[in-house]
């Protein structure tokens, strides 16, 4: 084919996203930091009500308790050993979970067959509240390990098949004759249109499925675990102790945080090609 | 060379969208379809590109027949359907298999340069204006280097400036490469400024009902006296083929 000069000079439409007239007033309104300025208020605040002595803090102990009471965790070793046995937990049941929901996720996408013969017991299955299975899952499975991480498997699952199953089903039609045009077919069409398509989807799938995962663990570590921060959640109630209540939910807070934000790291080369509202931003 | 004999497509629900239909298109030839909503044009058009099954009938591409999407023919959509996850000379690489790195690049900007898009390989889809970007979708289509060209309605979501120079630049690259084109449209003046031979379709079902051989010059003007004469005449067999007899009234 030889090449032909074109005359065609169309314009260039490149330069768009979206003017923000407020921030570029105010530089700070840009910045990630903004979010933290409520919490820190009510924070010192109350850590400044129960210094003045307004009030006593037994049940809702100030923010210097807390962190003295973190502090003592971390420094004992203890709290390295309750997040590794939580972190485990939810990594296995994560894992199980999420293979088995893209898995059968996209095959119930994929295959109309499929979808007519497991979708209806898949979400019967779903309408059930997971924490029923506990009862169930102590006489199967044991106390110990295997019964909590199947319990947030569980929690796990469902979320990420009915994400990665609708992102299948959904996609569209025009996208995959692009690839059919192009005589991919199977394997090739799979990897080439529908993992990419679907990509967005399916790591929000997981973000949901890890965030369920997160409280599923809680839910395990109550119905009895010696080690864990659901465990410091227990023990803390038993021994009448909010500041190691709240030192643990801190500690979710953090953790839970910190594993989303590494799915969305890792998952982010491969979507910068997102046209997004934030995107412009 | 591209065979059509006695084509019917019927789809599952009943509706009749293309009867006994058949074609003949010579080598290097640019052919339009025309006609009004519901006459099978692109249902015709899928036919041809492998995508749809026909009901019945022989479908052939230079003596071999059309069962499934054929590595000689290509087809522009009426929308870009650039793949948003890829860059612009990724896209245009999409039909490329087993070629190796340099050899790929070449054809592809050779590709994106005949659409005059050689300097925007790098960017996203996104960036792309209408235009643009189903001029990336023609390049796509193009680099496989088909012998049979297939465009479906492609320049109908633009604006009419832009429309008319894609036209113009189409026509160009049929030139240089002699490719045979089979062009969908329901623009008269499209069909007229880029086709050899001009099919009017019947709607319901789909079939021919009349035919126009443009033996205007080239370049062709669009303010010509005899383009506007074929472009009456043109008019005057489209407005006949969606004239409804009266009998179908009756019942």
């Amino acid at each position: 084919m030889s090449a032909v000069k074109s005359e065609i000079a169309l314009p260039r439409d490149d330069e768009g996203g979206h003017s923000e007239l407020q921030a570029n007033d105010y530089p700070w309104l840009k910045s990630s930091s903004l979010g933290v300025i409520l919490p820190l208020a009510l924070a010192i605040g109350w850590e400044l009500v129960v210094y003045l002595g307004w009030a006593e803090g037994r049940l809702l102990p100030p923010p210097s308790r807390i962190l003295a009471t973190l502090w003592g965790l971390t420094a004992g070793g203890e709290l390295a050993l309750h997040i590794g046995a939580t972190l485990w937990r939810v990594a296995m049941g994560f894992l199980i979970g999420a293979v088995a929901g893209i898995a059968i996720g996209a095959a119930v996408g994929y295959q109309p067959l499929l979808r007519r013969l497991l979708d209806p017991s898949v979400q019967a299955l779903r309408a059930i509240p997971s924490l029923a299975w506990v009862p169930l899952f102590i006489l199967w499975l044991g106390i110990f390990e295997t019964s909590k991480v199947a319990l947030i498997a569980v929690g796990v699952f469902f979320p990420v098949y009915l994400g990665v199953s609708a992102a299948v089903m959904t996609l569209d039609r025009k996208i995959v004759e692009v690839g059919k045009i192009f005589r991919l077919s199977g394997y090739r069409l799979v990897c080439r249109i529908f993992i990419p398509a679907t990509l967005p989807s399916v790591i929000l799938a997981l973000r949901t499925g890890l965030g369920l995962g997160w409280m599923f663990v809680v839910a395990a570590e109550l119905m009895g675990a010696s080690q864990g921060l659901g465990y410091l959640l227990v023990d803390g109630q038993q021994m009448g102790r909010p500041d190691q209540i709240l030192a643990a939910i801190i500690v979710f807070a953090v953790i839970g945080k910190l594993t989303d934000g590494l799915i969305v790291t890792l998952s982010a080369p491969f979507l910068r090609w997102q046209d997004n509202f934030a995107g412009g931003h | 060379m591209l065979e059509l004999h006695r084509l019917s497509k019927t789809y599952p629900n009943g509706t009749a969208a293309l009867s006994n239909f058949s074609l003949e298109v010579r080598a290097g030839e640019a052919v339009a379809i025309v006609g009004g909503s519901g006459c099978g044009k692109s249902t015709l058009l899928r036919l041809i590109a492998g995508l749809e099954n026909a009901t019945s009938g022989i479908r052939r591409v230079d003596g071999d027949e059309i069962t499934e999407p054929h590595p000689k023919i290509g087809l522009v959509f009426q929308e870009p359907r650039l793949l948003p996850w890829l860059s612009i000379e990724e896209n245009v690489a999409f039909g490329l298999e087993g070629l190796d790195i340099t050899e790929k690049h070449q054809r592809v900007y050779a590709a994106l340069r005949s659409v005059g898009l050689d300097h925007q390989g790098k960017k996203w889809p996104r960036e792309m204006s209408g235009g643009m970007a189903q001029r990336v979708a023609l390049a796509r289509a193009l680099v496989v280097q088909p012998s049979v060209l297939l465009l479906d309605e492609p320049f109908s979501a633009l604006d009419a400036l832009t429309r008319s120079r894609l036209q113009d630049h189409l026509v160009r690259l049929w030139e240089e490469t002699r490719m045979t084109l089979v062009l969908v449209t329901h623009d008269i003046e499209e069909a007229l400024v880029v086709a050899n031979r001009v099919i009017v379709l019947k709607p319901h079902p789909g079939r021919i009902d009349d035919m126009q051989e443009v033996s205007l010059t080239r370049p062709r003007n669009r303010d010509d006296s005899s383009f506007e004469a074929a472009k009456r005449e043109l008019r005057n067999k489209l407005d006949q083929s969606l004239v409804v007899p009266k009998r179908a009234f009756a019942g």
